[in-house]
């Protein structure tokens, strides 16, 4: 039982990480720190619209995966059926 | 793919929606506030000539006169725009401009082209553009160089 709370207790700590992540990758870096990344250039684009366009999104898919592999983790460390 | 990357790949599109909705009702509170944009000259400024466009990011405002009507054409649709000329002694005469056909073209009937007639001539304006969100002012010189 104690496993379990415990294994819980670090899904939720992952899920607030990846949301905090998500959360800095499309807000901070897509729209509320926009005009400063501009000021700088990626493929010819301009930093803070990548951000919005397509870098959070390969942020998200980043995220996604990264998730999966230490949940995979979790799992062996608590001895999870998977 | 495990259990958890298919759960993350549900849950993603999810987020990416309300991500969406919470970005355009941050925009939409932004754009909603007055915000005051100063223009500045591109260059030499010859209104005579057509040859005085103001500029500030992708907003451009481009100002002539031909045979006393002063036109003002900008990029972006305006509310309303008002020229102000301005005497030695600071006094400013508005002339708020009329829409012509659509709102990116505006006019008046103005002094301007007697004012700056001869080669040399030199006169202050002031600019106010108003635009959803916010106003766009200008004060700058026009002279005449040919």
């Amino acid at each position: 039982m104690e496993n379990k709370e415990k294994y819980w207790q670090e899904n939720l700590r992952l899920i607030f990480i990846c949301l905090a992540i998500w959360f800095f990758v499309s807000f901070g870096l897509g729209l509320l720190l926009v005009e400063p990344l501009n000021e700088f250039r990626l493929g010819g684009y301009k930093l803070g619209f990548w951000f919005a366009q397509q870098g959070s999104i390969y942020a998200f898919l980043g995220l996604i995966f990264w998730y999966g592999a230490k949940m995979n983790k979790l799992d062996k460390k608590y001895d999870v059926e998977s | 793919m495990n259990k958890h990357v298919k759960l993350a790949f549900m849950v993603a599109p999810i987020l990416a929606i309300v991500g969406f909705i919470a970005a355009d009702f941050y925009k939409e509170s932004e754009a909603a506030k007055d915000k005051i944009v100063q223009l500045v000259t591109q260059g030499h400024c010859d209104i005579v000539n057509k040859s005085c466009v103001l500029v500030s990011g992708e907003f451009k405002v481009n100002v002539s006169d031909e045979a006393g009507v002063t036109e003002v054409n900008s990029t972006f649709p305006l509310d309303s725009a008002t020229l102000f000329l301005v005497d030695k002694n600071n006094k400013m005469t508005p002339y708020p401009l009329g829409m012509i056909k659509n709102p990116y073209y505006w006019r008046n009937n103005t002094p301007l082209g007697q004012l700056l007639a001869n080669k040399g001539a030199s006169q202050k304006l002031r600019l106010i553009a108003k635009i959803k969100g916010g106003q766009y002012i200008s004060e700058f010189s026009s002279q005449t160089v040919k």
